[in-house]
């Protein structure tokens, strides 16, 4: 177990290392987030998982888990912010700038007046409350369901919830796990050449087509960790998903990649 | 050292070896910060420093056995994102509206 561990580990630790020589590399502030979000959240992952394994103990894995689970939340949120915060701020220009001019609005979400209880999302998050605590006293329960009240009370429930496919959710995320492997391959490619020489950098527009604004969420996040590219805007009406890609070839090859990633989140997010 | 076989000291050794290569990387980061050119550059550098740091901590995981450094770490790449997020934020108010 050990070994494992310690291979594991020294994976992260030549991610997190790849990612620091991007920062320091890359030509330019959006190019260095794509070595900063899609190399240091999977490096920082593999190290702390790899830390459990070595350690032989089921609760560091446990966290760990819960920190990649986390990383790969956020990861994607903090690159969309800073990449249309650089964009809104800096003077690059651009060959190819789908946003330039665009009218972008915000992507609406109709609260629900109902609301939605659902008795599986209850014990699921009663049973991660004991287990962070591994405490099987009531106390421990009752403690989880108080937290669990909270939450629930806080948080804004959507319109017309649709219950999630764990079968498509599971593809969906065999496949993001894939595109993690490729874009953390090509991040190390990109370092390891020089990248100013054959940059291209544009942004580029591309129309979505699914079905509800949750799955427009996961290709939204799925494209920050495909190869080359990385989203900085999401505008509601019409569904546009606009990203950042390093070496500009067309919008052609990066739509069929989306309608594969918006055909995989449909069918995560079953009809009602 | 037979490595299908890794001692206590090997692991030791080895996390040390892990920190230190995460510190030295972690210069980078500093070297970006200082360096810019535009704030952006240096939010994503502070952000990075954080991960490698926290990568450090949950290292240590492996050698202590104790749980204790994974929280530690989860709960300072938890501050990294907030703070991110934050000063992103900040940044398109202050310059765009």
């Amino acid at each position: 177990m050990t070994v494992l561990g310690g291979i594991v580990m020294a994976a992260g630790l030549a991610l997190s290392v790849l990612s620091a020589f991007g920062v320091w590399r890359f030509p330019t502030a959006i190019a260095r987030m794509h070595a900063a979000t899609k190399s240091a959240s999977l490096g920082l992952s593999l190290v702390v998982l790899g830390a459990g394994i070595a350690a032989s103990s089921p609760g560091i894995a446990g966290i760990g888990a819960l920190t990649t689970a986390l990383l790969f939340l956020t990861a994607p949120i903090s690159g969309h912010l800073l990449g249309r915060a650089s964009y809104l701020t800096g003077t690059e220009q651009y060959r190819f700038d789908a946003l330039e001019g665009a009218e972008t609005s915000p992507l609406e979400v109709e609260p629900s007046g109902s609301t939605d209880f659902s008795i599986t999302r209850w014990l699921g998050l009663i049973l991660v409350w004991v287990l962070l605590w591994r405490d099987f006293s009531i106390g421990s329960f009752l403690g989880g369901a108080a937290v669990t009240f909270a939450i629930e009370l806080t948080r804004r429930s959507v319109a017309s919830p649709r219950p999630v496919r764990l079968g498509a959710l599971a593809r969906f995320a065999v496949y993001y796990l894939a595109a993690l492997i490729r874009t953390n391959a090509r991040v190390a490619w990109e370092v390891a050449t020089p990248l100013q020489d054959d940059i291209d950098e544009a942004i580029v527009g591309i129309l979505l087509t699914v079905e509800s604004p949750q799955a427009a969420l996961l290709v939204a996040n799925a494209v920050t960790f495909t190869p080359g590219t990385l989203t900085i805007e999401l505008s509601g009406d019409p569904l546009t998903l606009y990203a950042h890609v390093l070496h500009f070839e067309g919008e052609a090859r990066l739509q069929s990649e989306i309608n594969r990633l918006e055909k995989l989140a449909d069918a995560v997010f079953a009809r009602r | 050292m037979c490595l299908p076989c890794w001692g206590e000291t090997d692991v030791d050794t080895f996390v040390t070896v892990t920190q230190i290569t995460l510190g030295l990387a972690a210069l980078l980061a500093v070297a970006r910060a200082i360096k810019g050119p535009a704030i952006v550059d240096r939010i994503v550098a502070v952000d990075l420093i954080l991960l490698l740091l926290a990568a450090g901590v949950g290292a240590e995981a492996a050698r202590a056995g104790s749980e204790v450094y994974s929280a530690i770490a989860i709960v300072v790449a938890l501050i990294a994102f907030v703070g991110t997020v934050l000063v992103a934020r900040f940044v398109e108010w202050r310059d765009v509206e």
